[in-house]
């Protein structure tokens, strides 16, 4: 929790991480905006691929800044020294990044829910279950991913070059599940989408534990 | 066969035999043992390129041996990691230190990494070690080199490390920067800290060390006590391996 709480204080106090996710998503939403004609196709059918590709976006922003804050001054060497196990480096890493995302995604709900005129209320906690999953699995990966990348000159090119293949499985479960709860249907009708992308989650974790430690070696 | 004598863990604090690290075929370590007792101080000058900063790194788990051993703390490196961690603070050319966060924040948050049972109370006290307390809510960005690095060993000694890895501490720094480091490497070698440093500084390695190495291409060229080494003779060969980076003097590795 350590690195959790180092990351929250150097978030409050330069704001970098979260304003630069947060405007990025929103001109993604709005660009989209003036690209699609709504009153031609249904918000609901492209919303949640609009909605997804903001958060995915932003949230590589994010993960870039993520680890070329611990490579400034040495500091992964300081924490690699510490004696933690480095999995906990990586799992304190993951859960500030899935924090700062899905703060970042709560707050672009209510704009998207105004931009494309769609209520979102009705449909809350299944929405939420959906954004958790997704945004769990992108973060697991991105994590391994960006610690993997922070170490390469061409960081900012390869993390997306890396992630977005790996995302596939994750983005159409989690596009297609946004799709259906718009349209109103039930939780209980895509529980093969959840147990896809849940999988994918799981699967993630476990390599990002195995690798992490290899990644980490200077 | 790697001829590994057994040596009292609570007499040696350093102890590598045939230590070597391969990049792609390049021995940036090759075939170096050494054994350093507690409390001494190594100092280990060598050209830019001799393998000085990757033998630091492998002896601090930063990166694994490609062959060879090395006991720190009496932790083989590979195996006790985590014990081993405990034992030892590394002060390297960059400060690792969060540039956005205080210095107290930076070592209350290394503190919590190390496990201190009072990371607040340890931080103040090592602030004060270091002459920093003064600007301890100050953010780490506003300060000169000489106070990073002034910082640097602060973080370092925080959890009260038996062994100390220095990778040239003195780059950058001006004289009086230079001069307070020194003072408070001298005084963590009073106080009985195994020291192991890297350096381009001639003077102040061979001033404050008890044994003195040589690194060029990878080996150990040279390795005496200091009270064997003869300064002058030292500084020619040092300037040799530099110009060279080989050994064109009649020496043997000892």
């Amino acid at each position: 929790m350590a690195i959790v709480w180092k990351d929250f204080v150097t978030e409050f106090k330069t704001r970098e991480l979260f304003s630069a996710m947060f405007i990025f998503a929103l001109l993604v939403i709005l660009i989209f905006i003036f690209s699609v004609n709504l009153s031609i196709v249904k918000a609901s059918e492209v919303g949640p691929g609009i909605l997804w590709v903001a958060f995915l976006f932003s949230g590589t922003l994010g993960l870039n800044r993520s680890f070329v804050l611990e490579k400034e001054n040495g500091c992964l060497m300081g924490l690699i020294l510490a004696p933690a196990d480095r999995t906990t480096i990586y799992f304190g890493k993951l859960i500030s990044n899935f924090v700062f995302l899905t703060a970042m995604e709560l707050f672009i709900l209510p704009l998207f829910m105004v931009f494309f005129n769609i209520d979102l209320l009705e449909h809350l906690l299944p929405l939420l279950l959906v954004i958790f999953l997704g945004t769990l699995g992108f973060c697991t990966l991105g994590t391994l991913l960006s610690s993997l990348s922070s170490n390469l000159k061409t960081r900012e090119i390869m993390l997306p070059i890396l992630l977005y293949p790996l995302l596939v499985p994750i983005v159409i479960g989690v596009v297609r599940m946004t799709g259906q709860i718009l349209a109103g249907e039930p939780l209980s009708g895509m529980m093969n989408w959840i147990g896809l992308t849940a999988s994918f989650d799981v699967i993630y974790i476990g390599v990002s534990i195995m690798t992490i430690d290899h990644i980490l070696e200077e | 066969m790697i001829d590994i004598p057994k040596p009292d863990p609570s007499h040696f604090a350093i102890v590598v035999r045939q230590l070597c690290k391969e990049f792609g075929g390049l021995k940036a370590v090759d075939g170096i043992s050494f054994d350093l007792k507690r409390g001494e101080f190594l100092s280990v000058f060598g050209p830019n390129g001799a393998g000085k900063t990757t033998l630091i790194k492998v002896l601090t788990g930063l990166t694994r041996p490609s062959s060879g051993i090395a006991k720190v703390a009496g932790y083989q490196v590979e195996d006790g990691m985590s014990e081993m961690r405990r034992q030892i603070g590394v002060i390297s050319h960059s400060p690792a230190l969060y540039a956005d966060l205080t210095p107290m924040e930076n070592l209350v948050f290394f503190g919590k990494m190390y496990g201190l049972d009072h990371p607040q109370d340890s931080a103040l006290a090592v602030l004060e070690d270091v002459g920093l307390a003064i600007r301890r809510n100050d953010q780490v960005r506003t300060f000169s080199r000489g106070m990073l690095q002034r910082l640097s060993i602060a973080r370092a000694i925080l959890h009260n490390p038996s062994i100390l890895f220095l990778d040239e501490p003195f780059t950058g720094l001006d004289i009086h920067a230079s001069n307070v480091l020194k003072e408070h490497l001298q005084t963590l070698h009073d106080n009985k800290r195994t020291i192991l440093m890297t350096t381009h500084d001639i003077s102040c390695g061979l001033e404050m060390c008890d044994k003195v190495a040589l690194q060029v291409m990878g080996k150990f060229a040279f390795f005496k006590d200091i009270k064997d080494v003869d300064k002058e003779n030292f500084e020619a060969l040092y300037f040799d391996a530099v110009r060279n980076n080989q050994f064109t003097m009649d020496i043997r590795p000892n």
